[in-house]
Order: C-alpha cells, then structure tokens, then sequence
C-alpha cells in the first residue's frame, strides 16, 4: 500500500489531459437540490465520502497481519517467515500492476467498471484470505492475499482517478490530502482496533484458535464490502453526474512505454535504489513490529499495537506540514538525506539501545513523511514529463519487488538470529538508501542538476525556461496541494 | 516474587564504541582462557568390591588450569546435583569412601584433597518438579491456591538410567535420564545433560549460552511426560548449598544481544557473594529466562520463564552428594523457575519443555556482538562516509580545474 497516492498525486498535477468545462445544465428544466446537483458543493462533498471510504477497506485489510501478528502465527502454527509470506504475496502482483493498474482503468474497463473490479478483487481476497483461517489452510490464506495485492494498489489508483475527474481545478489538492489521511485512518484504526475484535470473537466462540481468527478477519472483510458499495455509489453517481454535466472522462494520465527505462537518467536509478532501500526498511518492520515491542520492551499487546500504528497516525498531520516546508524552501536532496539519516537513527535506536521506543518510532514516522514528500517529486526532476508515467510505474513495481523479497528475508532472518540481528538488516538497507543519495548529492552536484536547487532558484529557472518548454520545467511537487489547504 | 533486579543498559551509538567494547570483552571474560577437561565415571569405584547400586553414578569432571583446577561432581544418589569445587592447586584430587557414600550416613564421605587448597565451593541441587493445573491461565504458581498443585514429583525418589551408558568423555557430556513409578513417566522421562567446558563457546541449539573455561551446563528436559490436568504447566525447583556462600541473589540483566537466544533480551544470574551488590561474584548459575516447547525448536516454540526470589532453607538437601561433601556445616538457599507465561500454550500441546543453566565460578560471562553484526555495521555506515569523502575530494578538484579555465583566456 506504498505509495500510490504520491505517485498518482504528481501525475495528475501535471497531468494534461485535456478537460471539458462541464456545462452546467441543471437537468431538463427542473431545479434541483443542492445536494443531487453534481455541479454543486455539496453534492461534490457528498461525493467526496464515498470516494474517501472507498479506500479505507483495503488499508484497513492490508495490515489486518501486522495487527494480529502473535494470534496468526499462533493459531496458524506458522513461522515468523511463513507469516511475512502474507505480505509478500501482496506484493507480488504489484510488480507488474503497476505499470497495468492505469491502463486496464483508462482503456479496458473505464474508471467506474475498473473501480468496482478491483474493489471486487479486494472483497475477494479478503474473504478467501479468512476462509483460509476458518478452514486452517495457510496456502488459502496466502491465495487470499495474493488476490487482495491485485485489488489493492489499483484501487488506490481508481481512487485517484476519480477524485481528478471530480475535483481537478477545484478542490483537488485538499482531496488528496483527505484521501492520504483517511488512508493513514484506515491502517490506525485497524491496528488498534482488531486485538479487541478477535479478543471479542475469542469470547463468543468461546476459545483461541483458526476459527476465532477467520471469524475476525471476516468481520474485518465487512470494511471491504463497505468499500465496495462506496464503489457501487461512486459508480452511479459518476454516471448520473455524466449524463447530467455531459461530463467527459479524464483517463488517469498514464503513458507507459517500457522502452523508456532504457533511456533513465543515472540520478533516477539512485533515486529508485533510495526508494527500495529506504521503504523495505520500513513496511516490513510495521509488519514484524508488534511482537518485537512486546518481547524487547515488555510492552502489552495493546501498547505495541499503538506504537506500531504512530508511524501511520504521525504521518497524516505531518505529511502536509512538511510538505509545505519541502515546497518552500526546495533543496530536496537535503532533505532526502535528513530523512534517510534520521531513519538509519532510529532503527539504531531500536536496535542497540532500550531507550523508550516511542522516541525512535516518532522520529521513524516524521522521517517516512518528510521522504515521501521530497523523494517522490524528485522523479520529475530527471526525466522528461512524457516518461513521467513509466518511471513512477517502474518505481513503484521494483519497490514491491524489493517489498516482496525483503519481507520474506526478514520473517527468515527473525526466526535464525532474532531482533538485533534483523534490526541489523534494517539499518543496512537504510544504509544503501543513505549511500545512494550521498551519492545522488555530489552525482547532481557535479552535473549541475537541478535536484538540489532552493524554491526561489528553481522558480527562477521556470521563468526562464517557460518560453521555450513549460512542460519539463512544471515541476510537481509532492506539496502543491498543501500550500492551498493549509 | 520481586527480585532484586538490576538492569545494565548498553548503548552504543558509533562504530568506535562497538570496537571498545569488543576489545575490552576479550580482555575481561579471559576468551583465550583454556583448561585441560578430562572426565571420569565413579573416581576411586572397584566395583567387584562394592558394586554401586543400579541408577547410582557420579561423575567427576577435572578442569586443569595453569595454577588451579576445578572440580566438576555430578552425581545421581538421591536428587541430581552438580557440585564445583575450586581449588588453587593443580594436584588437588577427589577422595571418594565409596561404602560409606553409599550408605545412610554418608556424611564426609566425599572429600577434594589437600582440603586447604580449596578456595570456593557450591552446588546446585535439582530437587522437585511442581505441576499444578493453571485453571485462569496466569501462569503464576505463587497466585494460585494450594489445591490447583498436584503431588510434586520429588527427583530424590526417580529411578536413573545408567550413566555409564550416556557418558561422552570427549566431549565431556553425561546424559542422565529417570522417572517415578507413577503413570505419568510410563512414556516419559526427565533428563539432565551435564556439560563441562575447556574453552569459551556456545552450543548450537537454543538458547545457545556463552560459556567458558570456567563453566559447566546442565540442560534440563521433560519429554513425553502424561500431564495429570489438561491446563497442566511445571516448576522447578532448585537449590543451592555452600559452606559459606550459597547463591543467595538474583540478578536479571537486560541485554540488547539476541542474537544466540532470539528475542530473548534478559539473562538471569542468581549468584554467590560474600556481601552486597557491589563485591565480586564468586560463582553463579546463569540462565534465560526462556524455555522451549519442542526438542529442536523454531522461533515460536520459546516460551518465557521466570523465578522465585530465592529464600533460605533449613532441611537437608535431598542429595547424597551434597550429605557426602558438605556433612552437616552448610547453608541452603532455593527457588523455583516457573516455566511459561500466561496466554502461552500449555504442556500437553507439545509434551515437551526444556531449559538450560550455565554453573561456573566467578563472574558470568556477558554476550558481545557478533563479528558479523559488527562488520555489517562497520560497512553500512563506513561506505557513506567514504563516498562523502571522495565526493568532497571530486568537487575541491573540479572546482581548482574551473577555476584554472576561468583565468586561461586572459592570456
């Protein structure tokens, strides 16, 4: 559930597609109210529910593991390596969505037949992957997943999409501020939430096992089925909103020539060694989290559940704030490398000290956002905008890639050597990802790049530029919708 | 239940104090320290005189160092125990009246000769096994009303195999395996494995605890065992005897090492010392606190211990050998080590617990990183520095070329 939203985000700023003003003719003499009015406020906000919660059931599955991580592995009878299988299995189908997500919606199914696949996909998954526990067969369980990855992330996708169709030009930026917090929501919610759920079912079955366990998950199933209506609704109030506006559709924007990789720029292959480096050390470390505070620091499950959520609940409010502060001040190599150091910190924290660990998972959580916010807009920097697409595609799929691959090494890793041994293997992955942009630094430095360039000395160069080529010189940044909102 | 707890916390932050502290681990824990370990069955025993009777055995282990030695006794004759005796001489010997050690008076019977070479002495005595039935799942024995305790399984009253058949004397290992008559050990039996060891190492299996020259291991396990209740978890008890100085204090320390032992981060040392916390400890046994629910376990199958705080004891110890050695001038002190935790599984699941006891003389030994940590850590953060360094170099040179460039035309 990496980041999709980031990605889409900057395509769509600088997504050109061109769009019809939507002629606002309020039905066939009638008045209507302001809430069915589709070019209304109102209705627009009404839509903006469904289009929020559309989300929230496949963030709010995807860490349902993480969440129960001792209640799985025990009634399971798995191994910490057979458990991060689960996450894998996510990923793996993502390696190659990725560069599909976008096409099947533009050119295949359309955005609202697409929506309601992939929130089908996620359904499915879902339940598949509790019936596994209910019937305890892991191998189904893993099925589950597998098909939950191929709904997911494109979900996110078709979430994107239709929040460009609806609100590009208005409140678009203050949309995909909502779309991240709710998705930010949705994991919090489900990591505190689900140890009291199968603690409840626990009650009624009346003891610990597979079927508790398959009962929980498919109560937490009943959030993907709540999306998938969001899915339905969405879907007959775009087409109603269609027939009504005579509104056309915005494709998600996406060109994907697999040729260009061939012509990627060096600085962006380090930027996609930060990405793998950086985001392996983090989400499979969620996923592992839980049960490492309650064995290193004598945490209770609920408190371990509340500390592995603060990376999700730091990053909704801090996401715009230091999106904003990356926006104004620019230099995003800098700030690339406060935060890939500040997270090598933190994961040192964790591993050679007992310091209390809200402090190291505070910082982790403010570092996670301030990269987002500056790795991600720097993609744009380095290759031209017509490439846009293919590179933020092969940088998401090699991140799932190296997702997939981490996550199983690092279930394997805990069962041989234990936490300090895995924590380790964090901090080295950080540490390629710090090599990388140290190396991005001078790399860009010495070809006079612009990645490094402070706000004012970039606007400057857009001025000068923007005569001769607006398009390579319309930088997105992960910001742009922060410094309207807030 | 609270024992004196005293928690050390290492921190270390840079490369250089991972090095510091390896270095002065080598030096403090005396790595190269080697003893010369030989073992012997029944020292001094003509068995056509006097035939030990069946399932008696003891077995001495002879630790030689440059200028002292240390004695090893572990006998089965009543309940198992381990005795260690230190002495400053090289010649020092074990002097064993076997008619008299095996009969009811056995009172000084057992001697380690000269007796004014003998600089520390102390045993551990495996005495009882508890088994009660955990009807709330709390885990905490100390909690529970005395009807939820079954009869106790006393060590003093099990039959032992042979030990002769399960001695090892190259790899100085005994194996020591018995039960009661009762039902519940038809299938099942308790055993103890005694190690001793000439040089620092771990064992392989968990909890993999580092040992050295001058320390011995008994691992302890409960295989195939009916419990009598299907919510049925055990304790062991354990007691110590010294002529001055039994282990009297608990110590637990944490350490952030989990390497050997995953995700195992204390250690527990209940340990000998002449007065408060601060003066040397003379001998130790030294365990983590985890027991493990399968013979070769997986990361899942650890299941958390912990002990009682150790109180005085006034009865004789139930073992000949202690009777043999220490006659009726003694202290007792002892605990029990509960095993499992609330939540955790319970026996029946998997019919089996281990759990392992480090017993040496001086001061236990502390776990260091591994070269493999350190080396990953030493490149995961030295890289970055060296690539700053060249990158600094690079962009000092190419500014020193653009700047001989800018002043060329003026010629």
């Amino acid at each position: 559930m990496a980041d999709t939203e980031e990605r889409q985000r900057l395509l769509d700023e600088d997504g050109d597609i061109p769009s019809s003003r939507p002629i606002n003719e309020s039905g066939p003499g009638r008045p209507m109210s302001a809430l069915c009015d589709p070019s209304r406020l109102l209705h627009r906000l009404v839509v903006l529910a469904f289009m929020c919660f559309l989300g929230f059931g496949s963030y709010f599955c995807y860490d349902n593991p993480a969440a129960l991580q001792t209640q799985v592995i025990q009634d399971m009878n798995l191994n910490t390596s057979m458990f991060m299988q689960l996450y894998a299995w996510y990923s793996w189908p993502n390696v190659v969505l990725c560069f599909l997500g976008g096409f099947l919606l533009d050119r295949v199914f359309g955005i609202r037949l697409g929506t309601i696949i992939f929130a089908l996909f996620v359904c499915i998954g879902q339940v598949i992957f509790a019936a596994g526990a209910l019937l305890d067969r892991f191998w189904l369980m893993e099925v589950g997943r597998f098909v939950f990855g191929i709904g997911g992330e494109s979900l996110a996708v078709a979430q994107n999409t239709y929040a460009v169709n609806w609100f590009k030009g208005k409140e678009l930026n203050l949309v995909f501020g909502l779309q991240l917090s709710m998705a930010r929501l949705g994991s919090t919610v489900n990591m505190n939430i689900m140890g009291w759920v199968y603690n409840r079912v626990a009650v009624l079955v009346g003891s610990v096992g597979h079927t508790t366990l398959g009962v929980s998950l498919m109560i937490a199933g009943a959030t993907c089925i709540f999306s998938l209506i969001c899915a339905l609704v969405l879907g007959y109030l775009d087409k109603r909103a269609e027939r009504i506006l005579h509104k056309e559709h915005r494709g998600t924007g996406e060109v994907i020539k697999l040729t260009d990789v061939k012509d990627f720029p060096f600085p962006l292959w380090l930027i996609f060694i930060i990405c793998v480096g950086y985001y392996v050390a983090i989400f499979p470390f969620i996923g592992l989290g839980q049960v490492f505070f309650i064995e290193k620091f004598n945490f209770s499950p609920a408190e371990a559940r509340a500390i592995n959520s603060i990376v999700y609940i730091i990053s909704a409010p801090a996401s715009p704030v230091l999106g904003f502060m990356v926006d104004k001040i620019g230099r995003n190599v800098i700030w690339v490398i406060c935060a890939v150091f500040a997270t090598l910190m933190a994961h040192m924290m964790l591993a050679f000290t007992f310091w209390n660990p809200w402090i190291a998972m505070s910082l982790l959580g403010v570092s996670y956002s301030l990269l987002a916010c500056a790795l991600w807009p720097m993609v744009a920097f380095v290759v031209p905008e017509h490439q846009l697409g293919t590179a933020y595609g092969f940088m998401q799929s090699i991140q799932n890639l190296g997702l997939a691959l981490i996550a199983m090494a690092a279930g394997s890793i805990l069962d041989q050597r234990g936490y300090l041994f895995l924590e380790v293997f964090f901090s080295a992955c950080v540490c390629i990802a710090l090599i990388a942009v140290v190396m991005l630094y001078f790399v860009d430095y010495l070809r006079g790049g612009d990645l490094n360039l402070s706000a004012s000395a970039r606007a400057k160069l857009h001025l000068k530029n923007s005569d001769s080529d607006s398009h390579i010189t319309a930088i997105p940044s992960c910001s742009h919708w922060h410094t309207e909102v807030y | 239940m609270m024992a004196a707890k005293m928690f050390t916390i290492h921190f270390y932050v840079t490369f250089l104090l991972f090095t510091i502290r390896v270095s002065s681990s080598f030096i403090d824990y005396g790595e190269n320290y080697r003893r010369n370990v030989s073992l012997e069955l029944n020292p001094g025993l003509n068995s056509s005189l006097t035939p030990p009777p069946l399932g008696v055995g003891l077995i001495h282990v002879r630790a030689l160092g440059q200028n002292d030695t240390l004695h090893y006794l572990f006998c089965s004759l009543g309940a198992p125990a381990l005795l260690l005796v230190h002495t400053n001489s090289t010649s020092s010997k074990v002097e064993v009246d076997w008619p008299v050690f095996l009969s009811a008076n056995a009172s000084g019977s057992l001697r380690v000769t000269p007796e004014s070479t003998v600089l520390h002495r102390n045993a551990l005595i495996f005495t009882r096994l508890w088994e009660y039935s955990d009807v709330n799942d709390t885990a905490e024995p100390e909690l529970l009303p005395f009807s939820s305790f079954f009869q106790p399984y006393e060590l003093q009253n099990f039959t032992w195999g042979d030990l002769r058949k399960k001695l090892d004397p190259t790899a100085h290992t005994a194996l020591l395996c018995g039960g009661d008559s009762s039902e519940s050990f038809s299938n099942g039996s308790l055993c103890l494995k005694f190690s001793a060891f000439g040089s620092v190492g771990r064992e392989k299996g968990w909890p993999s605890l580092l040992h050295n020259a001058n320390s011995s291991q008994v691992r302890v396990w409960l295989d195939g065992v009916t419990p009598r209740s299907n919510r049925s978890r055990f304790s062991l008890e354990l007691q110590s005897v010294g002529s001055t100085n039994p282990l009297t204090r608990v110590n637990v320390l944490q350490s952030i090492d989990d390497e050997y032992t995953p995700s195992i981060f204390k250690v527990a040392q209940w340990v000998s010392s002449p007065g408060n916390s601060s003066s040397p400890i003379l001998s130790y046994a030294q365990w983590k606190p985890v027991a493990y629910r399968k013979a070769s376990p997986v990361f899942e199958d650890a299941t958390p211990c912990h002990h009682s705080t150790p109180v005085a004891i006034a009865q004789r110890p139930p073992s000949g050998l202690v009777l043999a050695y220490f006659g009726e001038g003694r202290q007792t002190t002892g605990l029990n080590i509960t095993f499992s935790i609330a939540g955790d599984p319970f026996y029946n699941t998997t019919n089996y617990l281990s759990w392992t006891v480090l017993v040496g003389l001086g001061s236990p030994p502390v776990d260091s990183f591994s070269p493999l940590v350190l080396a990953i850590m030493a490149v995961g953060l030295g890289t970055p520095l060296l690539i700053i360094l060249i990158g600094v170099v690079c962009v000092c040179v190419r500014k020193n070329r653009t700047q001989v460039q800018v002043y060329q035309p003026i010629n």
